[in-house]
């Protein structure tokens, strides 16, 4: 072979090597643990903070047990606590974090009960043009929907 | 303004065009890369004595867009310093995890068959010239400066064994691209298996009509007369490619419309409502039925050589504007339906932004300076000055 | 034969330079995906589950509570819009005519803008991402930023995307979006963080109808189990191959 062919492929010889060197030292470590992907991602995703904490946490060690109780029986015991009080697993870590007040307005409760063509029509739903006009939470407690 | 954008349903993510001008500019440039490598391959291959004109020049050409062709794609990366993990880690079901690979593999192809066809003159250059200018032909040369007839000839073996490899991966370079956006079952716009055919053909057309423009062009700038024989047989090779590139086009379009899979109302609204001036206008008329036209007219007439030149250089101007257009209804177009398959949304280029008009026709302007930089350091017109001296 | 000693040594030195470059490939690449068996550490276990979501369509009532309690979970961008999980609502009215809408991914819940009278048939369609048992997006994420848990879950690696929007392309549900604040593909989780500690995820929990459920695939006894051998149930887009593992009942031929 020519010494420039020999001198030419020498030099792209050397930058592959270098190639393969510096790969070495860069990919992470965990690539390839469990697949073609950083195996310590995954545990990166699980250690994502928590903000819903859940309606049991609520009702445990006596601090709204009494709600708890009233809720848990009756209709909206589908409705989980956080659904209107909004995410409090930092509450629930700390109780001097308070979460938002929950949100009692008219359109709120709407979200759910005003008629609305697409909702299933045994749902329960209000028309709100003819109902009574009032704050919802004046004749319904949120916790005990039917008591008046 | 938003509701106008955007008729029926998409789906709530999709309100963002992902893909942006950048992503139209990258199959465009390395389509020009592959044209302008093959059309070179028609001497250094195929061993056309009437293109031996711009066989050097036509490399070059690949050479600066090929050095550009990245750089959309990194400029429209999130995270443009994570982009070599496509190299470090490249996931090889994806067909985009092969852009490092061929990218690299084709450049040193590129380089090493400049280098090897212009060693001569890189030696020459070394030898007479003083200073910095004796210094950088030195290092280009590699320090060797045997041009003897059997060091010469050796050169020209391996370069024309890299021009037969070069075609390949040049294929595959632009087929692949073709591929990205072919192997998308997700968009019905995007997904047949003509799409890396169609990528590649128009990517030859384009090419070729860029390496006329730039070869007509660099002869009137140098007060040089133009070759008219090597002009005619690039226009006749543009011909042939146009006639298989409208063919694919116009199956893939065809058998869409005939099949009437459940996609066809949103396709036929996207081809009549939103792309309809870019497809049929710009891309079918103006970049492939009047260049037909022109260049078969071009073909049959007999001397008048000033009219067929201009013929052809109106043929190419178009070629290239067209294949633009086609490169923009594929990328653009594929994302302007949902794939709810219900509704349609428009794309606004925005100017000045990372990935807007501004940064596209920098990016588009960058290897027409690398290429004079380029042919400044290694004039590819030089044998053909000695020989008509 | 006729080779000089040193031309033999130099022979032998280019043989052994080439076969350990060719080592030190083949090694970082095998080495690299030889899958291990063991699972991240922790006492959750992921080969001992698989999960599934099902959607009850004939539950759903729009209220839109999932997206919002998904937005605050998960600390997606809550002004802009891209969504983990939206509803989607379908009428179609009496002239045949089918309108689809998902205003602000029904975070703000839905209005009746069209007159009842005019409406032949309605319905709510939640939407979130499938956790494909052959995800594309996984297919074409150039650099293995994306990929499918041992337990069914396709996750983001945020550290190792570079952006590039390709899995964006290929979900054929709409399921991704780009994070503006990360610079990254983004997508459900299933909330990864919360079904590995036994919770449900966010969504799940939100909906005030059970029109959402979750569960394990590998438990016969599991409420998903439970639905998937009692219901008629249906998958979006299941020509596509994606094998999604979010089941749908009451899926009307209009939802795509």
């Amino acid at each position: 072979m020519q010494p420039h062919l020999k001198r030419a492929f020498t030099l792209l010889a050397l930058v592959i090597i270098a190639f393969i060197f510096v790969r070495a030292l860069v990919v992470p470590a965990s690539f390839g643990q469990y697949g073609w992907y950083r195996g310590d991602s995954v545990e990166d995703t699980r250690n994502r903070p928590v903000e819903y904490a859940g309606s049991i946490s609520c009702g445990e060690e006596n601090c709204h047990k009494i709600i708890y109780s009233v809720w848990a029986k009756d209709r909206h015991k589908t409705v989980n606590c956080e659904t209107c009080h909004g995410p409090s697993e930092k509450h629930v870590g700390n109780v001097r974090i308070m979460p938002p007040p929950a949100n009692d307005s008219r359109d709120f409760c709407g979200l759910c009960h005003f008629k609305r063509a697409a909702r299933p029509a045994n749902f329960p739903q209000i028309d709100p043009e003819t109902h009574n006009k009032l704050k919802c939470t004046y004749c319904h407690s949120p916790h005990k929907p039917w008591f008046i | 303004m938003m509701e106008n954008l955007i008729w029926g349903y998409i789906y709530p993510n999709e309100a963002e065009i992902q893909w942006s001008i950048l992503i139209v500019l990258y199959p465009y440039i390395t389509g020009l890369v592959a044209g302008a490598f093959i059309a070179s391959s028609l001497y250094h291959v195929f061993g056309k004595k009437e293109v031996k004109p711009v066989a050097r020049f036509a490399l070059l050409t690949a050479l600066s867009f090929l050095l550009v062709a990245m750089m959309p794609l990194l400029a429209h990366l999130g995270h443009p310093e994570r982009g070599i993990e496509i190299m470090f880690t490249p996931h090889l079901t994806s067909a985009m995890s092969g852009f490092g690979y061929i990218y690299s593999f084709y450049l040193i192809v590129v380089v090493l068959e400049i280098w090897l066809s212009f060693r001569e003159d890189i030696v020459k250059l070394a030898l007479n010239s003083k200073g910095w200018k004796e210094l950088l032909y030195s290092a280009l040369a590699l320090f060797s400066y045997d041009i003897s007839e059997k060091a010469l000839h050796d050169d020209e073996k391996l370069a024309k064994k890299l021009a037969i490899i070069g075609i390949p991966s040049a294929a595959f370079l632009h087929g692949y691209v073709g591929f990205i956006f072919g192997g998308i079952k997700a968009n019905p716009w995007w997904s047949t298996p003509l799409m890396p055919l169609i990528f590649l053909m128009s990517a030859i057309v384009s090419g070729i009509a860029l390496l006329i423009l730039l070869y007509i062009a660099s002869m009137k700038l140098r007060k040089h007369a133009i070759d008219h024989k090597c002009l005619q047989s690039l226009a006749h090779y543009l011909w042939i490619f146009l006639i298989l590139d409208v063919v694919l086009e116009l199956l893939e379009i065809i058998s869409m419309k005939y099949e009437s899979l459940e996609e066809i109302e949103i396709i036929n609204r996207l081809l009549s409502e939103k792309i309809a001036f870019t497809f049929y206008g710009v891309q079918l008329t103006m970049g492939i039925f009047i260049p037909f036209i022109l260049l078969l007219l071009a073909g049959i007439m007999k001397n008048r050589q000033t009219l067929k030149m201009i013929m052809i250089s109106v043929s190419s101007i178009l070629v290239v504007i067209g294949v633009f257009a086609m490169r923009w209804n594929v990328v653009i177009g594929g994302q302007e339906i949902s794939k709810s398959l219900s509704g349609t949304l428009t794309y606004v280029p925005v100017f000045f932004s990372r990935e807007g008009v501004l940064p596209a026709i920098i990016i588009l302007v960058i290897p027409f300076i690398i290429l004079r930089v380029v042919t400044y350091i290694l004039p590819p017109w030089k044998d053909m000055e000695e020989e008509s001296e | 034969m006729d080779i000089s000693r040193r031309e033999f040594t130099k022979f032998g030195c280019r043989v052994i330079i080439g076969a350990a470059a060719g080592t030190a490939i083949i090694e970082s690449i095998v080495t690299n995906s030889s899958a291990s068996e063991n699972s991240p550490a922790g006492e959750y276990d992921w080969n001992e589950h698989y999960w599934g979501y099902v959607v009850d369509t004939r539950k759903c009532i729009g209220c839109g509570r999932c997206a919002n309690a998904c937005k605050l979970e998960n600390d997606v961008p809550f002004d802009e819009p891209v969504y983990r999980t939206w509803v989607e609502r379908y009428r179609t009215l009496k002239d045949g005519e089918v309108k689809i809408d998902s205003p602000n991914g029904s975070i703000d819940g839905f209005i009746d803008d069209i007159p009842a009278e005019d409406i032949k048939k309605a319905f709510y369609v939640p939407k979130i991402c499938n956790h494909c048992d052959n995800p594309p997006c996984v297919q074409v994420c150039p650099v293995g930023a994306t990929y499918e848990t041992r337990d069914g879950v396709v996750l983001v690696d945020y550290d190792y995307c570079i952006g590039c929007r390709y899995c964006i392309q290929g979900c054929p549900y709409g399921a991704r979006y780009f994070n503006s604040e990360k610079k990254t593909a983004d997508k459900c989780t299933w909330c990864y963080h919360r079904i590995t500690k036994g919770l449900l995820p966010a969504c799940v929990q939100a909906c005030p109808v059970g029109a959402r459920k979750f569960g394990d695939l590998k438990d016969p006894d599991s409420i998903i189990n439970k639905i998937l051998d009692e219901e008629r149930i249906n998958v979006l887009k299941p020509d596509l191959g994606t094998k999604p593992k979010v089941y749908y009942i009451g899926l009307d031929r209009e939802v795509r």
